[in-house]
């Protein structure tokens, strides 16, 4: 019975991507990709050539494996949430070490911004889950005993992790998927030297991660008891509100990523020293009970 | 004596100088001929007193008919209308030349391309590493732009030398000629201190085609052809200044509805240019929505210019002394009427940048060019006005323009914001001229005069969107092109870009040249 949803988080985890993007491309009047593409893309890479530069060494082939069961790990802790980002960390750990292993000029640098990044993003995250937690009673962000619809404390936690979320997807404002600028590039900027296979299990790995990122945020702001004892018809609308309470969170950041530019590389400081303000907020309000 | 006057204040500066010729072969042109001992002395007191950078400096091989090299170096008269050229006469048997370059700046790369295309040598210009013909594929000795050269003859090779940052934490960033993107081939060799640029140097040549020498013995038509392949997004601004070098020398002055149609068409061109670029500004800093309308807006000018010439970038229009366009009363309309629409979707693109608090933030203060480093530099044209420049060929040499009035746009801060505000601007005072075109067209005179032709080489200009566009053109004895020396603004304002971006941070770098956007092909010819 574990292995169901954790069976339905990779599958659907690529469809989400394709989501946003079709989302995104909509909102800027443009017909897009299918919502598929992400699937023919993997597909694609698995059947195709690889091509490893000839000065990296046993890291960079490695890499994959550790990023893909790093996020296939964090399925397995989705209710322990301080486990979840040391594990989100052992999978960005090899992957700037991979990137770092080739000796390409934009490996490199991706790992360097990403380290930087993370830095900030990270003690967010955790102060973060202290205020839900506090809330709670437990780590497991999944688990509500009751529905606090408007628990001040949650909500502002809720945002302050939707900021964090950011930077983990590499979205916009603080990196971007779609750029072809090389020299702008972090989390891309790291995958560049990868192709075939490799890619394949990186990307997979990236839409994981963001499937349960979404779930988290999702389930923070727009909280949702576990289906204990409800019936049939009343599952179907549970299910039915499940999904669409992750819809609803992809299209704001669809709508996010439109909506504004990208900040120059050193505004995540403050980008991020606001999500720490939230956090730190939002366990103030817990522990004054809101 | 032609340009007596300008003569009088050199002979003030240099009282012991003595002119060898003054000709004036057109009535915007003049060529002061000078000895070699006073070259430097001449072109550094016309550089000062008009205040003008170098605009174009290049030889000639003349050594068939007249046994020797001519040097040319073009300044411009901002007061007078008018183009002044200092002019050596070199000797085969002494193929050098005292270098200008260490008083004047922006002559430094017209220098080693004169170097590396002719083999004459700037003597005390420090720098004579070849441009174009890479080191390590060209052997040295080679010098194409020669007459006699037929094929590469094999020599020692060399490996470039860059510029050398040396210091504590100083990493070399080597970036390209193959880029992530589709977009033309540069090296950029960027030292950095962590994010931060300390120097970038870019080596360019990559897309170098031999274009100068393609058009030796090509007949004008022909040429004709070729100028509008050079820069694909300038086409028409590179065929128009070909155009009027030609005609120049054939002595054909165009009636005043060609005129008008070259001036919309050298408008248009600018606009969907420069509303590529806001649209490519947008898109840099990763802000999708108004990128895309951007797009829109480009492709519907697109489709006008196709509806109206053929040709989606404006090739094959211009003629020698003339232009083939077929207009009748219902075109004419539509063209007004989109150009309208155009304008109007392009009000929208502008507010929503204006509005937007995320994008300014990046564009207000990034790469900031100061006037004085974009004068020394010879920066022109559209980054040279968004730094204070106030040069545009249009307000110079107006013809047409002269009745509607044109507007020079500049800027003062010199950064991504500045270039982004002179485009917007001139935007809208293209569309302004073209709608005043359109409604004067239909009375003008389509009666044009012709005199005989001259023998001398003649200077074509058209103010592109990018900036001057320069085509000097010699022709021989039977019309067939004997020497075409093409100077895009890319050319002059490369440097511009090396500069901006210094104390940039390695992510900003491609907002800032997006904010120049400068062609390579223009550039490595």
């Amino acid at each position: 019975m574990r292995f169901l949803p954790v069976l339905l988080i990779i599958i659907l985890a690529p469809l989400l991507g394709g989501l946003i993007t079709k989302i995104k491309n909509n909102l800027r009047m443009r017909q897009g990709q299918s919502i598929f593409q992400p699937y023919y893309n993997l597909v694609k890479y698995f059947n195709k050539e690889e091509v490893v530069s000839g000065t990296s060494s046993w890291i960079f082939k490695m890499a994959p494996f550790a990023i893909f069961a790093s996020s296939l790990a964090a399925l397995f802790y989705m209710r322990e949430f301080l486990a979840l980002i040391f594990i989100f960390a052992l999978g960005r750990f090899f992957l700037s070490l991979a990137a770092l292993d080739t000796g390409s000029t934009f490996g490199g640098m991706g790992s360097s911004r990403e380290m930087f990044i993370s830095s900030l993003s990270e003690p967010v995250a955790c102060l973060a889950c202290f205020a839900v937690s506090l809330q709670n009673g437990s780590t497991d962000l999944l688990a509500w005993k009751s529905l606090p619809l408007a628990n001040t404390s949650a909500l502002i936690a809720g945002v302050a992790l939707f900021l964090v979320m950011i930077a983990e997807t590499s979205r916009i404002p603080i990196d971007n998927q779609e750029t072809h600028l090389e020299l702008t590039m972090i989390h891309e900027a790291m995958i560049l030297e990868y192709s075939g296979r490799s890619l394949a299990l990186i990307e997979a790995a990236s839409y994981i991660r963001q499937m349960i990122w979404l779930l988290i945020i999702a389930q923070v702001l727009l909280p949702l008891t576990d289906p204990v004892g409800i019936s049939g018809s009343q599952w179907l609308l549970w299910s039915c509100w499940y999904a669409a309470r992750i819809v609803i969170v992809a299209a704001v950041i669809a709508l996010l990523e439109i909506a504004v530019a990208k900040m120059r590389l050193f505004r995540a400081v403050d980008f991020f020293g606001f999500g720490f303000v939230l956090a730190a907020i939002a366990v103030l309000c817990a522990v004054l009970g809101y | 004596m032609p340009g007596a006057e300008l003569i009088n204040i050199i002979n003030k500066k240099l009282p012991d100088f003595k002119v060898v010729a003054v000709t004036r072969p057109y009535p915007d042109e003049l060529v002061i001929q000078v000895k070699a001992e006073d070259f430097k002395k001449v072109c550094l007191a016309v550089h000062e007193h008009l205040s003008s950078s170098v605009m174009s400096f290049f030889a000639v091989d003349d050594r068939q008919q007249q046994g020797k090299f001519i040097l040319y170096c073009y300044f411009i008269n901002v007061p007078l209308h008018q183009w002044v050229a200092v002019r050596l006469d070199i000797s085969p048997a002494d193929p050098y030349f005292e270098a200008i370059s260490k008083d004047i700046y922006s002559a430094h790369l017209f220098e080693r391309e004169i170097w590396e295309m002719f083999g004459l040598e700037p003597k005390g210009n420090p720098d004579l590493r070849r441009l174009r013909l890479h080191d390590e594929v060209w052997p040295v000795g080679n010098y194409p732009l020669r007459k006699d050269f037929q094929t590469v003859t094999e020599g020692e090779k060399k490996d470039y030398k860059f510029t050398r940052v040396e210091g504590e934490g100083i990493f070399e960033v080597p970036v390209g000629p193959v880029h992530a993107g589709i977009i033309g081939p540069g090296h950029f060799r960027f030292s950095v201190a962590g994010e931060p640029i300390i120097n970038l140097e870019a080596r360019l040549g990559f897309t170098h085609r031999g274009v100068e020498k393609l058009f030796e013995g090509k007949s004008l038509p022909a040429g004709l052809q070729l100028a509008e392949c050079i820069s694909g997004e300038s086409a028409f601004a590179h065929s128009l200044a070909f155009c009027q070098a030609a005609e120049k020398i054939a002595g054909i002055t165009v009636d005043k509805k060609t005129a008008y149609w070259r001036s919309i068409l050298l408008e248009v061109e600018r606009m969907y240019n420069h509303v590529n670029d806001i649209g490519g500004i947008a898109l840099d800093v990763g802000f999708s929505f108004p990128a895309a309308l951007a797009a829109i807006i480009k492709e519907s000018i697109l489709q006008a210019n196709e509806k109206l010439t053929g040709n989606r970038y404006l090739k094959g229009v211009n003629k020698l002394g003339g232009i083939s366009l077929k207009m009748d009363q219902s075109r004419h309309e539509e063209l007004t009427t989109s150009l309208g629409r155009i304008r109007e979707d392009f009000a929208v693109l502008v507010n929503i940048l204006e509005e937007s608090v995320s994008f300014m933030d990046r564009v207000d203060g990034t790469g900031t060019l100061k006037k004085e480093i974009a004068e020394d530099l010879g920066v022109l044209g559209l980054a040279g006005r968004a730094s204070g420049i106030p040069i545009d060929l249009r307000k110079i040499f107006p013809g047409v323009y002269q009745e509607a009035g044109i507007k020079i746009i500049t800027a003062q801060t010199g950064d991504v914001l500045a270039r982004l505000k002179v485009r917007i601007e001139e935007f809208a005072e293209s569309g302004r001229l073209t709608a005043e075109f359109l409604s004067k067209i239909s009375t003008a005179e389509t009666t044009g005069s012709k005199s005989g032709p001259a023998v001398d080489g003649a200077l074509g200009y058209s103010e592109g969107w990018r900036g001057p566009v320069l085509y000097w053109l010699k022709t021989g004895t039977e019309g067939l092109i004997e020497r075409c020396k093409i100077v895009d603004p890319s050319f002059h304002n490369w440097p511009g870009l090396s500069y901006a971006v210094l104390g940039e941070i390695i992510p900003d770098f491609p907002l800032c040249n997006k904010s120049f956007d400068l062609s390579y092909s223009g550039s490595d010819l």
